[in-house]
């Protein structure tokens, strides 16, 4: 191969290898920085993935909007309005197959089943990778604290802007998950 | 030098069959030849090191480092990456061996998926397996060129048959990028088969290729009330036939996996469909349109590979494993009538392989496939006995006729051979 080429087909894809994981941290540092700040109300669990390691997927209470649009199926791409709960947690007041003009934010979404005016739907942002140690503890955790009606609140911190959304954090009682789950663990060895 | 070949010189010359000079002579060309040919050796432990050092830093980075600032993370995930693209810069650009570039690029195939893994961990990125192993792929295929690396090629085809099946195994949709990222490799498959037809990395793309578009095929197609037996002849039709282009007929048998693989493949499909309840499962359904599609692609491809042999003259002598699609495809047209014709008439092709693969063998003097031959014919033996009411004595008498078979086929052949190396001797 021709020297010259081969320096510029080796520059390409060196500059191709940097711009994807660059643009991947570019769009989410842009959306954490600039985008607003909302508690998705969640319940963690704890699955594996081979090569991104340990995470909990979190199964958000929010997972349904009113919509109009009878013609909506199953795996459509929708536009959720978001706005804040008494509790000042996140809540879906409207879905639209387009993007609606009224100064609200909102998420892109998948669409499961559409009844009676309403729509269920799945978020994007249910992954949140976690050290291979804490994962499952933080999974047995909340469901104890659940059980014992200790748990307040436990909700994803998601930043939201334009149709992007990043999830920033897990919070358990205000608290993150990750510290959350190291004082218990450090609080069941000391007993 | 091997000192095999030492120690069989150092022999003949004993026997006075070579002199002195011709000893001398014979040593130095394998002397110069050894320093001429690359160091294998160093190549496939230098892959060998790559690959477990890229699957331990993707594994080490998997962990999660949950007390490093989101910065921190960033930087370490860009390390490997930089790490691997110097030295495959240092390489390629230094005009260093081959086994140099292979280890080179093995990393840094491996330091792409470490680095994309690790972002995606920061920012809890969510998104498909397949996604993210397409990213990989195509981020990494240049390097088959740019590196001419054969274990990148083989980890391209291994991740994109991976990402076919991820897509397409268990769902309805269809992994159509697939083709596109095996075209990548077929000028570089391509370029070895003219260069290095009879090498052993060619002999393994042989094996992988077909492999590959085997494994995928079940992807493409659906499983559920479709009768992709047909499918599945088609393409082990037009692996027999590519395996009898010119470019494999002349190599080692074992290198040919097209031949072995359409071959046995179209034996075992057989096996399976001279079953008379595989045909009554689907009497009312042939194939769906998507597996029609996929089976008339491959069909027209097998046909336009027979009659590209045709137009070279290379369809003599007539060669039965060839034509089984088609007539595969015949006797699926009496389905419609109830199981009972296709049966018979599978049992009858199975039975027609078998006396063709003996009097293959025999005529071309080959063990191998004269013995291939009565395999078949015992296996379709063994076969009816699962769905037959034939008598015990009946089938125990059928073992012992082809037992004998065995035993007399070998021997004929074992003397015909005998009585061919005494002519030569005598001529």
């Amino acid at each position: 191969m021709n020297k010259i080429y081969l320096i510029i087909g080796f520059i390409i894809m060196v500059a191709a290898q940097w711009f994807v994981p660059g643009q991947m941290i570019v769009e989410q540092e842009s959306v954490l920085t600039e985008g607003t700040a909302y508690k998705f109300k969640t319940r963690p669990i704890d699955p594996s993935d081979p090569l991104r390691g340990k995470y909990i997927t979190l199964n958000f209470e929010m997972q349904k909007a009113f919509t109009k649009d009878s013609t909506i199926n199953y795996g459509d791409a929708l536009y959720v309005c978001l706005k804040n709960d008494a509790d000042g947690f996140a809540k879906a007041t409207i879905a639209s197959k387009e993007k609606l003009d009224n100064k609200l934010d909102y998420i892109k979404v998948e669409a499961n089943y559409y009844f009676q005016d309403t729509i269920s739907f799945r978020v994007p942002f249910n992954t949140f990778y976690m050290e291979e140690s804490k994962a499952y503890p933080a999974e047995t955790l909340v469901r104890q604290a659940n059980r014992d009606s200790i748990l307040n609140n436990c909700y994803g911190l998601v930043y939201v802007k334009d149709d992007r959304a990043v999830l920033e954090n897990v919070l358990i009682n205000d608290e993150p998950i990750k510290d959350y789950v190291e004082r218990h663990i450090k609080e069941n060895t000391e007993r | 030098m091997n000192s095999k070949i030492e120690k069989e010189l150092d022999k003949l010359l004993e026997a006075k069959v070579i002199s002195r000079s011709v000893q001398e002579d014979i040593k130095a060309y394998y002397a110069k030849d050894t320093v001429e040919k690359p160091n294998k050796l160093f190549a496939i432990f230098g892959v060998l090191g790559s690959l477990l050092t890229g699957l331990g830093i993707i594994l080490i980075l998997a962990h999660n480092w949950d007390d490093f600032s989101r910065a921190t993370k960033t930087f370490w995930a860009f390390v490997p990456l930089v790490v691997g693209q110097l030295f495959a810069a240092y390489t390629l650009f230094k005009k260093r061996s081959s086994a140099w570039k292979e280890t080179a690029a093995v990393f840094l195939f491996f330091a792409i998926g470490a680095s994309m893994a690790l972002v995606s961990q920061i920012y809890n990125i969510p998104g498909e397996m397949s996604s993210f192993l397409l990213t990989w792929i195509v981020l990494a295929a240049p390097l088959v060129y740019l590196l001419k690396s054969h274990a990148v090629a083989l980890l391209h085809l291994l991740f994109a048959t991976i990402y076919a099946c991820n897509v397409g195994c268990f769902n309805d949709t269809t992994p159509y990028l697939y083709l596109l990222l095996l075209g990548w490799l077929l000028p570089y498959y391509w370029m070895q088969l003219k260069s290095k037809p009879s090498s052993n990395i060619t002999g393994i793309f042989n094996w992988f290729l077909p492999l590959s578009l085997l494994i995928t095929l079940g992807a493409f197609v659906q499983w559920d009330d479709s009768f992709v037996f047909l499918t599945y002849i088609f393409l082990f039709g037009l692996f027999y036939n590519l395996g009898k282009l010119p470019f494999f007929e002349h190599q080692k048998m074992r290198a040919n996996g097209y031949l072995l693989l359409g071959s046995l493949g179209t034996v075992f499909t057989l096996f399976i469909t001279s079953f008379s309840f595989v045909w009554d499962e689907f009497i009312n359904d042939f194939l769906s349109i998507n597996d029609t599609a996929v089976t008339i692609v491959i069909g027209l491809v097998t046909l336009a590979v027979i009659a590209f042999m045709y137009s070279k003259k290379r369809l003599r002598p007539f060669n039965l494993f060839q034509y089984v699609f088609v007539l595969f495809f015949g006797i699926c047209l009496f389905k419609e009538g109830g199981s009972f014709v296709p049966t018979i008439l599978v049992n009858i092709l199975i039975l027609a392989l078998g006396v063709f693969a003996v009097e293959m063998g025999a005529r071309k003097n080959l063990f191998s496939v004269l013995n291939y031959g009565l395999l078949i014919i015992t296996g379709l033996i063994t076969c009816r006995f699962f769905d037959t009411d034939i008598s015990f004595v009946l089938r125990g008498l059928l073992f012992v006729a082809i037992g004998a078979g065995f035993f007399g086929a070998n021997y004929f052949m074992y003397k015909k051979q005998q009585k061919q190396q005494k002519l030569t001797i005598n001529e």
